[in-house]
């Protein structure tokens, strides 16, 4: 509906490899309930966020009511029903990391991307979003997640490479582990 | 030395993440025993610990176990790796180093329990975590450690990793519950308990990621070698958090009740240095503040209960003198108000109201009345709300706000937070 | 904490220095209440599940440090409750102020402006003047279109749930959900789409605030200027009872009004916005005859005479058995008692009916099952395909009896034979068969193969029209008399009789309050085009005027008195809610005054309390039931 163009309605709301995840989560569970979540991550995977189509295809899949993909979908903070960048960067501002200097990294993430918190850039690459919970790296402040990726112990030029190498494309396999 | 080494003492032995360099420190024999002495005797060992669940509400796990209805099938055991309270992250430490660990714990829970489902319930924002799990839990299963004939025996049990998508609430048990069955991650409505009636209306145990993970030392050190770690009233070791204005944040095991906040922050490398010591949070962004007085107060759940807060999930924020506590205080509240759920009246309007208030009064903008009608907007939800979330977000505030109220009111009408103006002016 | 209760042991509690018995199981709500102590909420719904969410019943226990939601608190022997202290009138206080935080305060635009609990309340308990400075509110959509019936003012919703438990608990059909969270969470459709359900006219009613309104009276009254009658709805058969709520002689709206043992409080949308046809102003205003060429204007006294002289003439020409008679189930039973009397009595004729259609042959035994008795019985057989369709709130009772009494609700086709239903009966002891009424004798038999097997089985059945049954039950058709009596000497059915009037056997007709729906039936027309006399008792324009040779000005059901018998033979009352805007006598009179005219004075007042009178002579099982009582027609043969 809402994002439906000429043509949109004919194609297929979700990818075969997403259908078939979808059944497999629904195989798992006593109660097919159960698999929303999962489903939900399989479609925006593939989609990048959740459109009405696919929750309607969801709830198809998983014999329930759309009202009730909807009601869940919009319950947690996680899925998008619009589409973000192409890299989301959450900056956790929680009190850990406010003590160590999260509001400076936004700032300087804010200048360095040309947009505010809640933004997304021209060019389309990064959606910049400040109010997140607490990401469980207080021992690594301040952080951020770049698609849901942990950067820590970050200054601005720490910061400044995370961008590059994330514009670069480069491999970002290596995870920052907490310190322990 | 205060630390002591149950949960970490094979961190970073080579490929413990795996389930071969597991194995190697002696990893799965508390699972072999525990099938070979039964449910009740593992039962037992666990209340001979004293074991206490690290989630934050420190209920007795053996008690917890034992409110399960005799002879009610299937049942079913929840892992909560939903850690989300503000400078807790041991949780996360413990999927990361040692996922097989909490794998084995899980499963002698699973099997002192006789439950034929177990779901480790994992907040989305733990992607990396997750997927180290996930690759644990295949090794697991392929090593027939889980599924359907645990050992080759003939009790069996599946393993579940759910993910969340993005809601604090969902650490709370029953929340955790209505989210697993694939609802709004909302609480429930008790009793009916989920010992009784749980998830998919079957008696159902939740517990802690660390709290399974003590599990696998328990069964085969024995509950009293566990229990004598600590103190009769706080047994065992535990993980706690440091974070804040430390030289080196991270998490430390360290004995219960022996151990002081003191020696604590010392193993986290003291206050940063050039600062001293202002005030501390432990247990999470849920829990009141503590100040210079209570530094040598031990980790002991009843003396620091007897100060006004409380343990809680093993996390201790440390603020120096450069902290405006009622930066802090907005901090916290804008974290409530983003996460509570909306289903009960105080909690969805209260935190918006406090958070409001919070930013007008941070800004310097709020008037001293504004700053009175704050004891009564936490009034009307402490102790109000229908779970602990909305109750616990007016604690934090009000307790800085009784400890420090000069600071409090020096921001009414000041036009700007003083107590940064006052840091600018000083650099 | 509490002394150990004894099962079955009434519980005494204590609720502000009352004391109160209550049963095992009850909530501090409900002891509340039977304390005579009010404690306000707005989530809590007798109908519904508690969910405790809006805190605004919170009371002090004894021994509880915190305090406890009345309306999720059970009960427990000596119980202390207080709901007037400073504690509770403090919480009261800022829980109010909490939800008026974000909430519009458009009073002056809400149509529930008058009879909101969130008004209300704070009137009661709630502070003068918020106190936050909060100057940008959160802002939701305003007047949503849900339906052509219901509108969403999400601003004014205070989420108490009711409207998202309704549908799943009530109707099952989870229409309305929560989205969103915290301080943005709002109810709303999938993707904004209309609502479907046939039942969406009860969500106003639970909404405790002006969120969820009725399209129909958006703007169209205020509480105050209402005139509220408790009455019947007159759409169909189940006799679901309402108050007809009136403004200046117009209904503004047909609202609930709760019969545990009939609607539950449930209304369908079908019965619910049927009254604007009541409100038509296209009325026959006078009495009128026809003269020489044309129809005049005529007293009602020598409507009365001209009637009478028509009706003497056929039945003196061509005996009584020309004259036919016809009334639809929208009558009274007084009315159509007086109907059935006039007919059979006075002028002598047997050709009456209330329907056009012949009936199978009548039994009480096809009404034996009551409405609230489905939910005792272990299992519910539906017979047919869907017979719920022509009395839409039994679909709400069978949820009910499915989902919360977990009794087994089995649909099955006609024909299926009761030794196949034997297998998913299995370990039942009672069954109720539920049936339309073209389908009554097939239930009647498989209920009684039932019974056979060893099942106590009854049958509820569900007839066609207002107050068809009570037409049943009083005899308003050819072939039984009063209380199921055989006729000696069987009239013809309704349409029988239209076709011998075409065919110039009938001759003279008496017609009351015709259904509208004949007039597109070729037969009915051809039978009024031939006859010589139309006697026509109507408040309808329409071809029955048009053509009657007397016209009488008839009254709507809302403008009447009397009893009307539901499809489970409930008695109950209609009552007049609107005066109507011509002076002239009611139905009933101008049939026991047609009697009186014809040379039978009826012997009593054609009023409906002595008309009832007559009733309960005649049919015993009548007897003290018009205050809402099943008639009791005794065990089954």
């Amino acid at each position: 509906m809402a994002d439906s163009g000429p043509g949109a309605a004919e194609a297929p709301p979700l990818g075969r490899e997403t259908l078939a995840r979808i059944r497999r989560s629904k195989q798992l569970y006593p109660w097919a309930s159960s698999a929303i979540l999962p489903s939900l991550w399989a479609v925006q995977e593939e989609l990048g966020y959740l459109t009405p189509a696919a929750l309607l295809a969801v709830a198809e899949e998983l014999g329930l009511e759309p009202s009730e993909v909807e009601a869940v979908a919009t319950f947690y903070s996680m899925y998008f029903r619009h589409r973000a960048g192409e890299h989301l960067i959450q900056v956790c501002r929680n009190v850990s990391c406010g003590l160590r200097g999260a509001d400076e990294l936004l700032r300087h993430l804010e200048r360095a991307l040309g947009v505010e918190d809640g933004g997304t850039t021209e060019d389309g690459a990064f959606t910049l979003e400040g109010t997140v919970e607490c990401l469980g790296a207080c021992g690594g402040a301040p952080m951020m997640q770049v698609d849901r990726i942990s950067y820590e112990n970050l200054d601005a030029a720490a910061a400044d490479a995370v961008l590059e190498q994330v514009r670069s494309g480069a491999p970002r396999g290596r995870r920052s582990r907490a310190r322990a | 030395m205060p630390e002591v080494k149950v949960l970490t003492r094979h961190f970073g032995a080579p490929g413990v993440t795996g389930l071969e360099g597991y194995r190697r420190v002696g990893g799965y024999r508390g699972l072999e025993k525990a099938l070979r002495v039964g449910p009740e005797a593992v039962a037992a060992e666990v209340k001979a610990s004293g074991l206490r669940g690290r989630g934050g509400a420190a209920f007795p796990t053996a008690t917890k176990w034992s409110f399960l209805p005799q002879g009610v099938f299937p049942r079913y055991l929840c892992v909560n790796a939903d850690e989300s309270e503000p400078g807790c992250f041991k949780d996360r430490v413990l999927l990361e180093e040692m996922p097989h660990q909490l794998i084995e714990g899980a499963m002698i829970a699973a099997f002192a329990l006789q439950v034929s489902h177990a779901f480790i319930y994992i907040r989305g924002e733990y992607r990396r975590q997750r997927e180290l799990l996930e690759r644990a839990v295949r090794e697991a299963y392929s090593a027939h450690l889980c599924g359907p004939s645990v050992l080759g025996g003939e009790w069996g049990c599946e393993l579940i990793v759910h993910g969340g998508a993005g809601a604090y609430i969902c650490g709370e048990e029953t929340a955790l519950l209505d989210s697993l069955e694939g609802r709004r991650g909302q609480p429930r409505l008790k009793p009916p308990f989920p010992a009784v009636k749980g998830l998919y209306g079957q008696p159902t145990v939740v517990n802690n990621v660390e709290t399974l993970s003590n599990l696998p030392y328990i069964v085969v050190e024995g509950g009293a070698a566990y229990a004598a770690l600590g103190t009769e009233g706080s047994p065992g070791s535990r993980l706690f958090c440091v974070s804040g204005h430390v030289q080196s944040p991270g998490t430390f095991e360290v004995a219960m009740g022996k151990t002081t906040f003191r020696e604590l922050i010392e193993l986290a490398g003291g206050v940063r240095p050039g600062h001293h010591f202002k005030a501390m949070q432990p247990g999470g962004g849920s829990m009141q503040i503590l100040g210079p007085q209570h530094l040598d107060l031990a980790l002991d759940f009843k003396a620091v209960s007897d100060a006004g807060s409380s343990l809680g999930a093993g996390a201790l924020v440390v603020m120096d003198e450069t902290t405006c506590l009622v930066d802090v205080s907005m901090r916290l509240v804008d974290f409530y108000r983003h996460e509570s759920c909306g289903k009960c009246v105080p909690c969805r309007e209260g935190t918006y109201f406090e958070s409001e208030l919070m930013h007008r009064l941070e800004a310097g903008l709020a008037t001293e009345a504004e700053l009175g009608t704050l004891p009564d907007v936490c009034r009307a939800m402490d102790g109000r709300c229908f779970c602990p979330l909305g109750d616990t977000a007016t604690w934090f505030v009000m307790s800085a706000y009784r400890m420090f109220p000069e600071e409090f009111h020096s921001h009414c009408g000041a036009g700007a937070c003083p107590v940064r103006s006052a840091l600018g002016a000083a650099a | 904490m509490a002394a150990v209760e004894a099962p079955g042991e009434l519980l005494r509690v204590t609720i502000d220095d009352r004391q109160v018995e209550v049963a095992p199981g009850s909530l501090v709500w409900d002891a509340c209440e039977k304390a005579g102590v009010y404690v306000p909420v707005y989530c809590a719904h007798k109908k519904l599940e508690p969910v405790a969410v809006c805190r605004m019943c919170l009371v002090e226990i004894e021994g509880m440090p915190k305090l406890q939601p009345a309306c999720a608190t059970r009960v427990s022997q000596g119980m202390q409750i207080r709901t007037a202290t400073d504690q509770v009138r403090d919480f009261r206080r800022g829980n109010l102020e909490f939800l008026l935080l974000n909430h519009p305060l458009d009073c002056p635009v809400c149509d529930r402006g008058g009879e909101c609990d969130l008004q209300d309340f704070t009137q009661r308990y709630g502070p003068g003047r918020t106190r936050s400075a909060i100057t940008d509110k959160v802002h939701f959509d305003k007047a949503v279109r849900l339906s052509d019936r219901i509108l969403l003012d999400q601003e004014r919703c205070i989420l108490c749930w009711r409207c998202v438990r309704y549908y799943e608990e009530v109707t099952g059909e989870r229409e309305i959900v929560l989205q969103e969270r915290g301080v943005h969470t709002l109810v709303d459709t999938f993707e904004h789409r209309e609502l479907q359900s046939e039942f969406q006219g009860n969500l106003p009613e639970i909404c405790p605030v002006g969120a969820l309104t009725h399209a129909q009276y958006r703007f169209r009254a205020r509480p105050w200027d209402l005139r509220r009658t408790a009455s019947v709805c007159p759409k169909c058969s189940y006799g679901c009872n309402i108050f007809i709520d009136a403004r200046e002689e117009q209904i503004a709206r047909f609202a609930s009004n709760d019969n545990p043992d009939v609607d539950d409080s449930w209304l369908c949308d079908r019965g619910r916005y049927s009254f604007p046809e009541l409100n038509r102003t296209e009325r026959v205003l006078n009495p009128e005859a026809r003269l020489g060429g044309g129809r005049q204007p005529v007293a009602h006294s020598e409507a009365l005479a001209r009637a009478a002289g028509a009706l003497l003439r056929v039945r003196g020409d061509h005996g009584a058995g020309a004259v036919g008679f016809l009334c639809s189930p929208q009558v009274t039973n007084e009315e159509g008692f007086l109907l059935q009397w006039l007919a059979r009595q006075v002028v002598g004729s047997p050709h009456l009916d209330h329907r056009l259609e012949p009936l199978p042959e009548l039994s009480p035994e096809q009404f034996r099952l009551g409405i609230a008795e489905l939910e005792e019985r272990d299992a519910v057989v539906v017979l047919g395909d869907a017979p719920e369709r022509s009395a839409p709130v039994l679909t709400l009772r069978l949820f009910k009896t499915e989902t919360k009494r977990r009794r087994r609700v089995l649909r099955v086709p006609l024909g299926t034979p009761a030794a196949s239903l034997l297998e998913p009966l299995q370990g039942c002891r009672s069954v109720g068969v539920v049936a339309h009424q073209e389908q009554r004798s097939e239930a009647v038999a498989l209920s009684r193969s039932l019974a056979g097997a060893g099942l106590s089985s009854s049958v509820l059945t569900l007839v066609e029209g207002m107050n068809a049954r009570g037409c049943q039950d009083l005899g308003v058709s050819p072939a039984v008399l009063p209380g199921y009596q055989p006729a000696a000497e069987p009239g013809m059915h309704g349409r029988a009789i239209l076709e011998a009037a075409a065919a110039g056997s009938i001759k003279a007709l008496v017609l009351l309050s015709p259904d509208p729906e004949w007039e597109r039936d070729p037969a009915f027309e051809a039978a009024l085009s031939e006859v010589e006399a139309l006697i026509v008792v109507t408040p309808w324009l329409g071809l029955a005027s048009r053509q009657a040779t007397v016209l009488f000005p008839g009254r709507t059901v809302a403008e009447k008195a009397g009893t009307v018998t539901s499809t489970e033979g409930r008695v109950q009352r209609v009552r007049t809610a609107l005066q109507p805007r011509f002076p002239f006598p009611p139905d009933l009179r101008v049939l026991g005054e047609l009697g009186g005219a014809l040379g039978t004075p009826l012997g009593v007042q054609p009023l409906a309390g002595p008309v009832f009178s007559l009733i309960a002579e005649a049919v015993p099982p009548y007897r003290g039931t018009q205050g809402g009582l099943r008639a009791d027609w005794g065990a089954p043969a």
